[in-house]
C-alpha cells in the first residue's frame, strides 16, 4: 500500500530552528544543521546533549515543538510517520530483534508488510545475510536468542537494509558490544558503508568510533550544536574547550617513540583463547557463547594463530580442527616500541596482534585503537 | 465396590457415551465463545485504556455471582436447555481471558514496541505482529483458567436440563444411586484433569515459542 518511495536519493536534510522542550528543560534548542546527501554524519556529545532527540525527530519518533526538518525540501510533518519510517533504515543499540520471529522473518518483516512476494523476500533476506557475513542456510531459520550479540547486531543492520532505503538512522548501534567486537563490526560497517553509499546519521558517545567512521562530526552539548565539521577540523580547530576535550587533541603531542606496546595494548582475557584440537562446529558454538568474533588458537601454551567467526562460517569441512585453520599472527613483547609494532602490522595488513610476556598472552594490540589513543 | 461390571452397567443405563459427547459439545462451544469474546474485550480495553478499570471491575462483579444463581438468573431469558449453561460459562470465562490478554499486551517489553514503530509498523500491524504474539503465553494462561471454570459450570447444567454428565449426577442424586454418582463424578473429574493437562502442554509450548527471555 505504501510502495512508492518518498525519495530515491537524499540530496539534503535540513534542521531549521528546531526546539524541543520537556517541561522546563530544553532537549534541543534552536538547532540548525544540514546533512549532505551521501555522507555519514556523526552526532556526538555527552548524555543529555540532545543527539538522540535530534535523530528521533528525523523519523518522527519525537516531534519538535518548533522548527522544521526537511528531507529534499519535503517537510517531515507533511508525511504520514509510518510511510516516512519505511523510507529509512533504523538500527538501535539494543537491536530489538523480535524474539518470536526467526532471523529471516525479522529481516523480511517490512518487505512483507510492503506486499513483496515470498520468493522475492527470501531472495532479499539471503542476499542481506550473505552481505553481513552470516551464511543464510545456517541463520535464516534461527531465533534471535540463539545468536551472539555481534551476530544479532549484524541482523539488525540487515533488517535496516531490507528495503534498500536511501537513508539510515543509527542510534549507538555498537554501544553495547565489547571493545574488540566493536572494532571488528566498525571495520565491517565501514566496508558496507562504502559499498552501499547511502546517507547515514549515526549517534554515538564514543569519539574513537566517530573519528573512524564519520565523514563529518557534529558535536552537541546541552541541546545545542557546538561545532560541525570533518574530523581534522575538529582536532586542529576546535571551536571551544568542550570540543577539544571531546576530541582530546592534547594527546597528539605524545611522543610516539617513547611509548611501549604495554602502554597501548588492551587487556587480554582467557575467553579469547581456544584449543587447537577444537572442531570447527564446537568452536563456532563456543565463540557464540562467549560473544567473540576473533579468537586465538593455542596448543597448550604455544600460540598457533587466530581464527575469526567469518572464516569459520565459510569453512565447509565441519570436522576440521582449529589447528589447521588458524592463521599465523604477529606477536610482540610488552617492551617493544609501539611504532615498530604498528609498522610491522601495517606491512602484513593485520589489525590485531597479540602481546606475549614472554610465553604467556599479556594483552591485545588493535591497530585502530592504538592510533586513536595517539591522536 | 466399583467393578468393571458396575461401571459398564452404569455407563449403559445412563447413556454416558451420549452424555459425554453432549458435555464436551457444550464445553467446546462455551470455551470457543469465551476465547473470541475474552480476547476481543482484552484487546479493546487495551486500545481504550481509560475503559479498562471499569470493564474489569464489572467483570469482577459478574465473577462473584454464585454459578448456580447465575444459571438460574439466565433461565427466563434463555429457557431450559444448554443456553443458560453456555452463557454462564462464557460470562465467567471472559474475565480471566480478557484480564490476561490486557496484562499481556500491556506488559510487552517497551523495546519491541519502540522498534516496531521505529521501523515503520503501523499501530495495527504492531498489535497483530508483535504485541499479540508476544502475549500468547499469558493469554493461554487465561484460557486455561477459563477451561477449568467451564468444566465446572457445564457439569452444573444437569440441574437445568442442559444434558451432559451433570444430568447423570443429578439422576444419581435423585434416585439415590451411589454407583451412578461415583462413576459420573470420577469420569467428569478425570475429563477435567485431562483437558487441563492438555492445555498445560499447549501453554508450555507457547511459552517456549513466544516467551521472551
Amino acid at each position: 500500500m505504501q510502495n512508492r518511495r518518498l525519495f530515491d536519493r537524499i540530496e539534503s536534510i535540513k534542521f531549521k530552528g528546531i526546539t524541543k522542550k520537556y517541561g522546563p528543560v530544553y532537549a534541543v534548542k534552536d538547532l540548525d544543521l544540514e546533512v549532505r546527501g551521501g555522507e555519514l554524519l556523526i552526532l556526538i556529545g555527552p548524555s543529555g546533549s540532545g543527539k538522540t532527540t535530534a535523530l528521533r525527530m528525523m523519523n518522527r519518533m519525537i516531534d519538535q515543538d518548533t522548527g522544521s526538518v526537511t528531507i529534499n525540501g519535503l517537510d517531515t510533518r507533511d508525511v504520514d510517520p509510518v510511510r516516512l519510517r519505511r523510507n529509512m533504515g533504523y538500527v538501535i543499540q539494543n537491536i530489538g530483534l523480535f524474539p518470536h520471529m526467526t532471523i529471516g522473518e525479522n529481516i523480511g518483516l517490512v518487505p512483507k508488510l510492503e506486499g513483496w512476494d515470498k520468493k522475492k523476500i527470501h531472495q532479499r533476506v539471503s542476499n542481506l545475510l550473505d552481505f553481513v557475513s552470516l551464511p543464510p542456510d545456517i541463520f535464516m531459520k534461527r531465533y534471535p536468542r540463539q545468536l551472539s550479540g555481534g551476530q544479532q547486531q549484524r541482523v539488525g543492520l540487515a533488517r535496516a537494509m531490507a528495503t534498500d532505503p536511501p537513508l539510515f538512522l543509527m542510534d549507538e548501534p555498537f554501544g553495547a558490544l565489547d571493545p574488540i567486537l566493536r572494532k571488528q563490526l566498525q571495520k565491517e560497517f565501514l566496508k558496507i558503508k562504502n559499498e552501499i553509499n547511502r546517507t547515514i546519521i549515526f549517534v554515538t558517545h564514543d569519539i574513537e568510533e566517530a573519528l573512524v567512521l564519520g565523514d563529518r562530526i557534529a558535536i552537541m552539548d546541552q541541546g545545542q550544536l557546538v561545532q560541525v565539521g570533518p574530523p581534522e577540523e575538529l582536532i586542529f580547530n576546535p571551536a571551544s574547550e568542550l570540543v577539544s576535550d571531546i576530541v582530546d587533541n592534547q594527546r597528539k603531542y605524545k611522543h610516539m617513540d617513547t611509548l611501549k606496546v604495554k602502554d597501548l595494548m588492551s587487556a587480554y582475557e582467557d575467553k579469547y583463547a581456544l584449543d587447537g584440537k577444537t572442531e570447527v562446529c564446537d568452536a563456532v558454538e563456543e565463540m557464540t557463547k562467549r560473544d567473540l568474533e576473533t579468537a586465538f588458537v593455542f596448543d597448550g601454551h604455544e600460540l598457533l594463530g587466530q581464527v575469526t567467526m567469518v572464516d569459520l562460517m565459510k569453512c565447509r569441512v565441519k570436522a576440521q580442527k582449529l589447528a589447521d585453520l588458524a592463521r599465523p599472527m604477529k606477536t610482540f613483547q610488552p617492551l617493544d616500541s609501539v611504532a615498530f609494532a604498528l609498522s610491522e602490522m601495517k606491512k602484513s595488513g593485520e589489525y590485531i596482534a597479540i602481546v606475549m610476556d614472554p610465553n604467556k598472552p599479556a594483552g591485545i594490540l588493535v591497530s585502530d585503537e592504538v592510533l586513536l589513543k595517539l591522536i | 465396590m466399583l467393578t468393571i461390571q458396575v461401571i459398564a452397567e452404569v455407563w449403559d443405563k445412563h447413556l454416558m457415551t451420549i452424555r459425554t459427547i453432549e458435555h464436551l459439545q457444550m464445553f467446546s462451544i462455551a470455551l470457543t465463545l469465551s476465547i473470541i469474546i475474552g480476547v476481543s474485550v482484552g484487546v479493546l480495553i487495551y486500545m481504550r485504556p481509560k475503559t479498562a478499570d471499569t470493564v474489569l471491575n464489572f467483570l469482577n462483579i459478574v465473577e462473584t455471582i454464585p454459578d448456580l444463581a447465575l444459571i438460574v438468573l439466565l433461565l427466563p431469558v434463555l429457557k431450559l436447555g444448554a443456553g443458560p449453561t453456555i452463557a454462564a460459562c462464557v460470562l465467567y470465562s471472559i474475565l480471566p481471558i480478557a484480564r490476561n490478554t490486557y496484562t499481556g499486551l500491556k506488559g510487552v517489553d517497551a523495546q519491541y514496541t519502540y522498534v516496531a514503530s521505529a521501523i515503520g509498523l503501523s499501530s495495527r500491524e504492531a498489535l497483530f505482529r508483535v504485541r499479540i504474539p508476544l502475549s500468547l503465553p499469558l493469554i493461554a494462561g487465561g484460557i486455561r483458567i477459563a477451561l477449568v471454570f467451564c468444566m465446572g459450570v457445564v457439569t452444573l447444567g444437569g440441574l437445568v436440563a442442559a444434558g451432559g454428565l451433570g444430568t447423570v449426577l443429578q439422576n444419581g442424586v435423585q434416585l439415590y444411586q451411589k454407583d451412578a454418582i461415583l462413576v459420573a463424578g470420577l469420569w467428569t473429574g478425570l475429563l477435567a484433569v485431562l483437558l487441563d493437562g492438555f492445555a498445560g502442554i499447549i501453554e508450555k509450548k507457547l511459552q517456549e515459542r513466544y516467551g521472551t527471555w
